[in-house]
């Protein structure tokens, strides 16, 4: 499905990613995981083609995305959510998820006409149910901005949802969530699995990604250091040096107060 | 009605189409310094269309929207890649560079005995097509009128359109615009092109209704003017800049004891709402509300289905 080849993101002499080689089955929840800046999110720029690479391959069902500008990659059928939720807001919740309606998905839905002055029923239908599923089936006239946060974390995973990805990337998208909308998270996330979504999930939550994925690859600094189940994960060595520091010795607090 | 009321009248309507030039891009998210260009360009290549071609208004229109509009795609397509300030800068520079270009060009030909065409920095006189005609301002201010109403439904009907999203989006998020699967450097050399064929409708009128346009009048004064409407009147709805230019030569011009003083009163007018109203009087909130108030709206009519 996702081919990484020693796929490395330089920013002068800062390697934010480095040789990172990394596949993703199709079907799978697989989780990205590391420390604050250890090149998760370069990672994810690098696969919708945010960023351009420093060097290294990306391929996406066998097509090498080496230099195609995000919409490109968008058409193939590679979506994202953002860290810091991002919508449209001076649109509508509906039209936040028309303009998401990707067409390349499904040529015979969007004639001209439908497509460029008024959603055919098909479209119409489709959105109702996103919104629907998202919890949002009273708000479709409301504008983005006056949705409260939790809402337009909904909106901005519907949004994704509404592109038809066939690999969908979750930029730390429980940031900020209580814990019974994780878990409304994680259970959104499954069906989405199981609709026929690959998916990659970014997240420092550790109650999600040990809960929903079923592989998982750790970074720290650029690198890739672990890579396994999370129960694999959670036991490896470096891993827990990574999170926790390397020994008591070294890092004996300075003063009472920490 | 008077000559005086009906020139006033003409010039709003005129002035508005270059408002609505700017308004377009405004909502794309690019603050354009330059579109008095394309308003100056089609006014002499429809000009050169009636006076020495002989060709008729509506061809000169056409001629005159076309040219700029292209004009406009073409200077979009090598300055949209720049962002923010870079791009108002070089729609400036090119402005201007039109503006001095005009002042050296020298094409005239000659028509029953007189020569006719743009003559280098003495401008371009004797667009006659009104007094050959035997036309009145006011048969000519409806003319105005009627193609004004004409570029308004067709801005309102965009923005209900997906493209009229498509605008917004690229207003408020350009890497989230591409994110949906948008080619946003082709969008906003649409809008550059459509903003540039709507201000040269406007300079198209323009010139067969003063019978006389000289590079000197299209200054980037014009161009900030145009900007102004927009901000003023609003970016929620085509209707805005049509109250912000309503509000400037309607209000301000009429009102006696402001003149000699219109340009303060004007600056100032512009500074209090970019304070208390950063998006203009018909800001989307409002524009939304307003919406809400007559219809149910596109969800309501998805749930009847």
């Amino acid at each position: 499905m996702l081919e990484l080849r020693g796929l490395s993101k330089h920013f002068g002499g800062v390697k934010a990613l480095d040789g990172l080689d990394l596949t993703v089955d199709e079907g799978d929840i697989f989780g990205l995981i590391g420390p604050n800046g250890s090149g998760k999110s370069t990672t994810i720029n690098l696969i919708c083609g945010v960023y351009g690479e420093t060097a290294g391959t990306v391929h996406f069902r066998g097509n090498l995305m080496n230099g195609k500008p995000p919409h490109t990659r968008l058409r193939a059928g590679i979506a994202r959510t953002f860290q810091n939720i991002r919508l449209f807001p001076n649109l509508t919740v509906w039209q936040n998820l028309w303009v998401a309606q990707n067409s390349s998905q499904d040529v015979s839905a969007h004639g001209f006409l439908p497509r460029w002055f008024g959603a055919t029923r098909r479209t119409r239908k489709e959105i109702a149910r996103l919104l629907e599923l998202a919890d949002l089936g009273h708000k479709g006239d409301e504008l983005a901005s006056n949705l409260a946060f939790g809402e337009q974390r909904r909106l901005e995973f519907a949004r994704a949802a509404a592109a038809r990805p066939k690999l969908l990337l979750l930029d730390e998208p429980a940031a900020g969530m209580s814990r019974q909308e994780i878990d409304n998270l994680g259970r959104r996330i499954r069906r989405m699995r199981d609709s026929g979504v690959t998916i990659l999930l970014v997240e420092h939550v550790m109650e999600l990604v040990m809960g929903v994925t079923e592989q998982i690859a750790v970074l720290n600094f650029g690198y890739k250091i672990a890579f396994g189940t999370p129960g694999e994960v959670q036991r490896d060595k470096a891993v827990q040096e990574a999170y926790l520091g390397t020994s008591a010795s070294k890092s004996r607090p300075v003063d009472g107060s920490a | 009605m008077d000559d005086y009321v009906v020139t006033v009248l003409s010039n709003i309507g005129m002035i508005s189409f270059i408002a609505l030039s700017a308004y377009l891009l405004l909502i794309t998210g690019e603050i354009s310094f330059g579109q008095q260009a394309y308003f100056g360009l089609s006014a002499y290549a429809a000009g050169a269309a009636t006076s020495m071609f002989g060709l008729p208004i509506w061809a000169a229109v056409l001629i005159g929207a076309c040219t700029a509009g292209l004009m406009a795609m073409a200077v979009g397509a090598l300055t949209l890649r720049l962002s923010g300030l870079y791009f108002s800068i070089s729609t400036l520079a090119f402005a201007e560079m039109m503006r001095l270009i005009l002042l050296i060009v020298e094409v005239q030909v000659e028509v029953d005995g007189e020569m006719v065409g743009p003559d280098g920095a003495n401008g371009f006189h004797d667009i006659r097509w009104m007094f050959e005609r035997d036309i009145s301002l006011t048969e000519f201010m409806l003319f105005i009128y009627g193609l004004l109403a004409l570029v308004l439904i067709a801005l309102l009907l965009v923005e209900r359109s997906r493209l009229g999203s498509v605008f917004r989006m690229l207003g408020s998020d350009d890497l989230l615009t591409e994110m949906q699967g948008l080619n946003t450097v082709r969008y906003r050399i649409l809008a550059a092109g459509m903003a540039g064929a709507i201000a040269g409708i406007g300079g198209a009128l323009y010139a067969h209704f003063t019978t006389y346009v000289e590079p000197q009048f299209f200054n980037v004064m014009l161009g900030v003017h145009a900007l102004a409407y927009g901000l003023i009147g609003g970016l929620g709805t085509a209707f805005g800049p049509l109250v912000g230019v309503a509000i400037d030569i309607g209000f301000l011009e009429a009102v006696r004891f402001i003149q000699g003083y219109r340009m303060i009163v004007f600056g100032g007018l512009v500074a209090v709402l970019l304070i208390f109203m950063p998006r203009g009087i018909l800001d989307e909130e409002r524009v939304h509300r307003l919406k809400a108030l007559f219809s149910r709206g596109n969800h309501a009519r998805a749930e009847r289905h």
